[in-house]
């Protein structure tokens, strides 16, 4: 009987404790791809987000509490909402941040905006996102549409000035892989040159899956373009240079929207030498003027501490300002319900040049952070540099591609 | 007419290429009778070993090819012996199902070992531009079409005059005449599915140095493939390689002059009206034998 009330003190003892515990800790939902065919950069973007919650964490955590991540694994669009549902009702967070691939947000922010629970989006770019009228969805991140404008802008901005000619005077050839992500972000660069008034000359969407892309390269060579944006994955950038090269086409500029433009992978399957000079609009990557972006260089002394590598690619800098961002706003907010948040969240305002990534904060009506544009960058030496906007920019924009 | 000699040149280089994989096609859907979905995943293992071969041992892919050829030759035998030998007897929806299978493995494992991204090998003699005129052409291009007319005769050559390719003619024409006749219908199989699959190393060999190779780089080819081997009537080696080179060229005119994303609808097209207007392809042994 004694061991028993023991026990029984010794038990109440324990949960008494556990709870106390407890309300020192509040749980946040991490949604990404962690395994399946996506892992790789999902766990490059969730890597950011953990940064950002450890030194949180260890500066004194969310106004005294400690921040504990709850993962959620995302595969595919089914699973994220399955994940989605347990982090909001078995889980109970107060908000879930996510999530690097499109599709996979466009299905697990619904249940989390049904739960009345905010979802941070760090890192996918497709536009519909915040453009559902959903109240708790808010996204730090640029969009497609930035993307493809900023390729456009960058016709008149850099790449005319560069050349020392008239932008109206530039024949521009659009191409693109034709899914849905090549198909959107060509639908806006068409829809901004017609705005801006550029000529473009030929637009030709074909299969990422091509093995040919020839016909492709001898249609803009007939048409003369002169400037080329391609949006594409890896094989079909690989191929494109490949074989512009085979086709002796020389055009001024190339210009690509990030995917397979990004990767070192790329750089090496075609040469160094020749993709030097391609032009690239994607997030911040590391080689850029920190004066531009404070905190850029701290990111990555702190990710190379933790992980013993340098960043894989910039999505883990994208994830981490964001996640700065909404922690600070959680932080302000009088408590962590749903509204408050929102609330909160709403009332973000940084000028541009004040975060890690160079990017500004603030949110429109759909919570969508309009204060962001992607960078545009250039592969010089092997590397890829920011060239434009000139603030962060660490190395002057070339024209013409390949070296020889 | 610059563009459109060009343009020609381009197909036909591409024929060359669809050539070589389509023959080894229809050595195994041809003759053995095998819808092979694994074709493709072929192609992946074997390009992987080319690249295995040049990164480690500093090989020439053109002098991998004779391992490589091998060795694909033993993984087809294999997959015949012990894949698809047990399930001759069942429904043919099982061994589509068990091809399937295989290349779904075989993909899988490739991700597992290698991961989602592309390696590529750095050849400079196979991608030199040859200029002839105002045209060019890359090396390993040319040498892929010699390698496709050395294949196809060379083929064309063992199934008319040894005994073992007439046996595998043999066999094509009527499975159970032949094994009346003292073939031995089960051992033919497994070498005509070897060699189908080596003529899938030859062709990794050669598009080595000019394409990367991805996990899936056989979902790019295959379905080509296919269009080829029917078009050229199923079991015809000549069929195959006339039929490539129409693809080839098709392939490249459509897409300048129509749309590069519309160049399979053309090619679709033309090989719907084939089969409504010659229903066993261009080189058909006629009804009945399908």
């Amino acid at each position: 009987m004694k061991v028993v009330m023991k026990a029984a003190v010794a038990a109440g003892l324990a949960l008494g404790a556990s709870q106390a515990f407890a309300q020192e800790t509040v749980k946040v939902g991490a949604l990404y791809p962690f395994s399946g065919g996506l892992a790789l950069l999902g766990d490059e973007s969730f890597r950011g987000l953990e940064l950002a919650i450890e030194e949180r964490n260890a500066a004194g955590g969310l106004n005294g509490k400690k921040i504990e991540l709850v993962k959620g694994d995302a595969v595919d669009p089914n699973q994220a909402v399955g994940e989605a549902r347990r982090l909001t009702s078995v889980e109970k967070v107060p908000v879930i941040f996510g999530t690097y691939s499109s599709s996979l947000s466009l299905a697990a922010s619904q249940v989390a905006e049904l739960a009345g629970i905010p979802y941070f989006e760090l890192g996918a770019i497709s536009d519909p996102i915040t453009e559902r009228g959903f109240k708790y969805v808010c996204r730090t991140n640029p969009t497609s549409k930035d993307f493809a404008n900023r390729m456009v802008d960058s016709i008149i901005e850099a790449v005319a000035p560069g050349l020392n000619a008239d932008p109206k005077s530039l024949k521009i050839g659009i191409i693109h892989e034709d899914s849905l992500y090549g198909q959107t972000v060509s639908g806006f660069q068409q829809a901004r040159a017609k705005e801006k008034s550029l000529n473009v000359v030929e637009t030709l969407p074909y299969s990422a899956k091509s093995v040919d892309l020839t016909p492709v390269i001898l249609r803009l060579k007939s048409a003369g373009a002169d400037v080329v944006l391609q949006t594409s994955y890896q094989n079909d950038t690989v191929l494109f240079f490949r074989q512009m090269k085979d086709q002796g086409f020389k055009p001024k500029a190339v210009i690509g929207a990030g995917g397979g433009y990004s990767t070192r992978d790329t750089a090496q399957a075609v040469g160094t030498e020749n993709i030097e000079g391609a032009l690239n609009v994607d997030f911040p990557q590391y080689r850029t003027n920190p004066q531009a972006a404070p905190g850029i260089d701290e990111f990555v002394k702190k990710y190379q501490a933790k992980y013993g590598t340098a960043p894989r690619s910039g999505h883990s800098l994208t994830n981490y300002m964001g996640a700065n961002v909404f922690l600070d706003a959680m932080a302000a907010a009088k408590d962590l319900k749903g509204d408050a948040i929102k609330e909160a969240v709403m009332k973000v305002d940084i000028p541009v040049g004040r975060t890690a990534t160079g990017w500004g904060v603030k949110f429109n009506e759909n919570c969508q952070n309009t204060r962001v544009s992607p960078f545009l960058m250039q592969w010089q030496g092997g590397e890829l540099v920011t060239v434009f906007p000139a603030e962060a920019a660490v190395a002057k924009m070339k024209t013409g591609i390949g070296t020889n | 007419m610059d563009v459109l000699v060009q343009l020609l040149i381009n197909g036909i280089m591409l024929g060359s290429m669809y050539a070589i994989i389509s023959v080894g096609l229809t050595l195994i859907f041809g003759i053995v009778r095998v819808v092979n979905f694994a074709h493709g995943e072929f192609l992946m293992v074997g390009m992987y070993a080319v690249y295995l071969l040049g990164a480690y041992w500093g090989l020439n892919p053109y002098v991998s090819a004779v391992p490589v050829i091998i060795l694909l030759f033993a993984l087809g035998s294999l997959v015949q012996r012990f894949i698809i030998q047990p399930l001759l007897g069942a429904d043919e929806h099982i061994q589509i199902f068990a091809t399937v299978g295989l290349s779904t493995a075989l993909v899988n494992l490739a991700l597992l070992v290698f991961g989602a991204d592309l390696y590529s090998l750095t050849v400079p003699s196979a991608r030199q531009a040859v200029s002839v005129g105002d045209y060019t052409m890359l090396t390993g291009q040319i040498f892929m079409l010699a390698c496709a007319v050395i294949l196809v005769a060379g083929l064309h050559f063992f199934m008319q005059t040894t005994a073992l390719g007439r046996a595998i003619r043999a066999t094509a024409q009527n499975r159970n005449a032949a094994l009346l006749m003292g073939v031995r219908v089960d051992r033919i199989y497994v070498i005509t599915f070897g060699l189908g699959a080596a003529c899938v190393g030859l062709a990794s060999a050669l598009l080595m140095p000019l394409y990367p190779v991805t996990p899936t780089i056989g979902t790019y080819f295959v379905l080509t493939a296919f269009v080829v081997v029917v078009l050229g009537g199923m079991r015809s080696i000549y069929g195959a390689f006339v039929g490539a080179m129409i693809i080839g060229i098709v392939d490249s005119l459509s897409g300048y002059y129509i749309a590069p994303d519309l160049k399979e609808v053309v090619y679709f097209a033309i090989f719907i009206l084939i089969l409504i207007f010659k229903p066993t392809g261009l080189f058909g042994f006629g009804r009945g034998t399908e």
